[in-house]
């Protein structure tokens, strides 16, 4: 079925500032699906979000992905985009001068290409209604895209900015870091709200609570920049029961960073 | 590049000129002892800008004779709203060309007229505030142009009146090499509000032009007077320009500042604050292409008790151009209780171009505030990566990054067609 989204990643190794960080990461995310990537602290997760999406930081130096077919690390940044990936960052970026509502309504136009524009109304109309979806006050449709934001309202704002451009292929990184258990809540339940065939998810996180609210169909844990487990939604569950030395122990895995042993 | 020696006026016979005006005994006195001045003084020196690689010899004592009646217009009119009902005065290459709405400025007691008109018509208003504030011995391209001066506007704002819509002059130059020497003279008497706004337009053909500029301000005790100013010379043009005002008790002075030519530029800005209780703010934004080179200075001189200033300024330099941004605060001895704040920064597009933002605190007085935050850079990596990673294009991703970064200097622009014009400007230049 051409329009089931796929994002697929083979053998991917990265590096930044010359240091390799990714070492032959595989994963095959499809529409309808929800991938949970875990992993403690400096194992690479936040490294695949940011060199699947093309930030200039970080260099891939072996293996590829592909977006539906395509060759993703051959796209521009904006391609990427209009493809159909997104990244809700971790640290969304503060961009003084330019209102939210106007920058949202540049990227779906981005997206729907030249003659397409969304007419200017339905987009507020639609922009205002996700916006109550996600109790995000309407005030921060005219507020300068992301400036004084606290952490919780921005990762609120990076999911509004999903449900708004409708990407076929989603990373979530860490976006539960920050938030308390009612806006985890309500940022979950948008998220659910997305799935479908022609969405799939790629979430990463430390923790396991995200993933009571946003139930993944497969967990991959991630050390020393590669995926060295992979299950169901009860490895999760195990995670969170038992925390990751029992997995360190099995695998013989001492230092499950990346950046001491580089 | 013309190689200029120290100023001489050997060949400068400006007498006939000054005899012609017919001015009162006031003016033609302050015109001939300024051109004595221009005679002695040896040429204006400025810490980064080398005025001796400059054609500053490329003006003639008389201006241009005008062939051509509707070439300003030509120059000036994406800088012009027919729709528009404000108060105008043009000037084209040193005389009145259009005026429009002054008369119901006189049914306040207004006084908004050229300035040449005024020394004749209000020569005891003039006289007393002529030169003031901007002194003619400043340096020799201030005397030559209180010589010179070939027109320029006089606003009076009696006593407690407040102007109900902005004024506006256009000074436009349309053939150089005569020499641009536009003269302002604004006084707001006490508790009377101003919104005062000049553009300054040439033809992007210019050849080689020396424009001095000057604009003197008389703020009164609890006046407020707002002014913009926006200058677009081309890339031949040697601009020299000082608009400052004196600012009584607790008066109000506010400055808005576009430098957006292409020429060689060296400006200065701001207000002497001497009442008790003044305050002066200032906004400013340098958009510099090709190889634009501007030395700006932002001065804010406290010398009446908790007088307060605050200066803020963006630059955004494209191209082979070079910004240097002063932000200058001086905190006289007496001005106990001042509070001077500046923030300037300034964004690099091209490896080409250059920008230096140099604050400036001189401080004689115990008991104040004072505080400057600068930036130098290019356009953030993580900004433009955001942006971009919603599906907007590199290009439309700087151009909002520029946009946002200049929006709190532009919005301070009290005229539609003004703020539109240098929007267009900012437009050109990012293509």
């Amino acid at each position: 079925m051409a329009n089931i989204p796929e994002l697929k990643i083979s053998g991917l190794h990265a590096e930044v500032a010359g240091k390799e960080i990714l070492r032959g990461v595989n994963v095959t995310v499809r529409g309808g699906e929800v991938h949970a990537i875990m992993g403690p602290n400096g194992t690479g997760k936040s490294t695949l979000a940011s060199s699947l999406m093309g930030h200039p930081k970080y260099a891939v130096t072996a293996g590829g992905a592909t977006i539906d077919g395509e060759d993703l690390l051959a796209m521009s940044v904006d391609e990427r985009a209009r493809k159909g990936l997104f990244l809700a960052m971790q640290y969304p970026s503060e961009v003084s001068g330019v209102s939210n509502a106007n920058f949202m309504r540049m990227a779906v136009n981005a997206r729907l290409g030249a003659g397409n524009e969304v007419p200017v109304l339905k987009f507020h109309r639609e922009l205002q209604r996700q916006m109550k979806t996600l109790s995000i006050d309407a005030s921060f449709a005219e507020r300068y895209l992301n400036e004084g934001f606290s952490g919780g309202e921005k990762k609120r704002n990076e999911i509004l900015q999903m449900a708004v451009l409708r990407p076929r292929i989603a990373i979530l990184d860490e976006i539960d870091s920050g938030l308390d258990i009612d806006a985890l809540r309500i940022v979950a339940d948008g998220v659910n709200s997305l799935r479908g065939p022609e969405f799939g998810l790629l979430i990463i996180t430390h923790y396991q609570r995200l993933l009571q609210y946003i139930v993944p169909d497969r967990v991959h844990v991630m050390m020393q920049g590669r995926i060295v487990r992979s299950g169901g939604r009860e490895l999760a569950m195990e995670l969170e029961a038992r925390g990751y030395d029992w997995l360190k122990d099995e695998l013989g895995i001492v230092d499950e960073t990346v950046s001491v042993n580089a | 590049m013309n190689t200029v020696k120290e100023a001489s006026v050997a060949s400068l016979d400006a007498e006939p000129y000054i005899a012609a005006l017919q001015e009162p005994g006031f003016a033609l006195e302050f015109r001939r002892r300024a051109l004595a001045l221009y005679a002695q003084l040896p040429l204006a020196r400025f810490e980064k800008s080398d005025l001796s690689r400059r054609n500053v010899r490329a003006f003639k004592a008389a201006p241009a004779a005008i062939e051509d009646p509707s070439a300003w217009f030509r120059v000036a009119e994406s800088h012009l709203n027919p729709q528009d009902e404000h108060p105008l005065i043009v000037i084209a290459d040193g005389s009145v060309v259009h005026v429009r709405g002054v008369e119901q400025l006189a049914l306040q007691g207004v006084v908004f007229c050229s300035l040449r008109e005024a020394v004749n018509k209000y020569p005891d208003l003039v006289q007393k505030h002529l030169g003031t504030v901007v002194s003619s011995d400043e340096n020799n391209l201030i005397a030559l142009q209180s010589a010179l001066w070939r027109d320029g506007v006089f606003l009076y704002a009696p006593k407690n009146v407040e102007l109900a819509q902005p004024v506006q002059l256009l000074a436009v130059t349309t053939k150089g090499g005569y020499g641009t020497f536009v003269r302002n003279l604004i006084v707001a008497d006490s508790g009377s509000q101003a919104s005062f706004l000049d553009s300054y337009v040439a033809a992007a053909t210019l050849e080689d032009e020396l424009q001095v500029g000057v604009t003197e301000v008389v703020v009164g005790d609890g006046a407020r007077v707002k002014i913009g100013t926006v200058q677009d010379f081309p890339r031949k043009a040697t601009n020299v320009l000082v608009r400052r005002a004196r600012v009584l008790r607790s008066g109000q002075m506010n400055w808005v500042v576009g430098e957006v030519g292409d020429g060689y530029t060296v400006a200065e800005f701001g207000s002497l604050l001497e009442g008790e209780g003044s305050v002066s703010t200032s906004h400013a934004i340098a958009l510099g292409a090709g190889r634009a080179h501007m030395d700006l200075t932002s001065r804010m001189v406290h010398i009446g008790r908790f007088s307060e200033s605050d200066t803020t300024a963006r630059g955004v330099m494209q191209g082979k151009a070079n910004a240097v941004y002063r932000g200058l605060t001086h905190i006289r001895k007496g001005a106990g209780g001042a509070n001077g704040q500046q923030s300037e920064k300034l964004l690099m597009l091209s490896p080409g171009s250059r920008a230096d933002a140099i604050p400036m605190l001189l401080i004689d007085e115990n008991d104040v505030k004072c505080g400057h935050a600068a930036s130098v850079g290019q356009i953030n990596e993580d900004q433009l990566f955001y942006l971009m990673s919603r599906g907007i294009s590199e290009a439309a991703a700087k151009r909002m990054i520029v946009w946002g970064f200049v929006d709190p200097v532009l919005a301070e622009l009290p005229i539609d067609i003004v703020r539109k014009a240098v929007e267009n400007v900012l437009e050109r230049k990012m293509a």
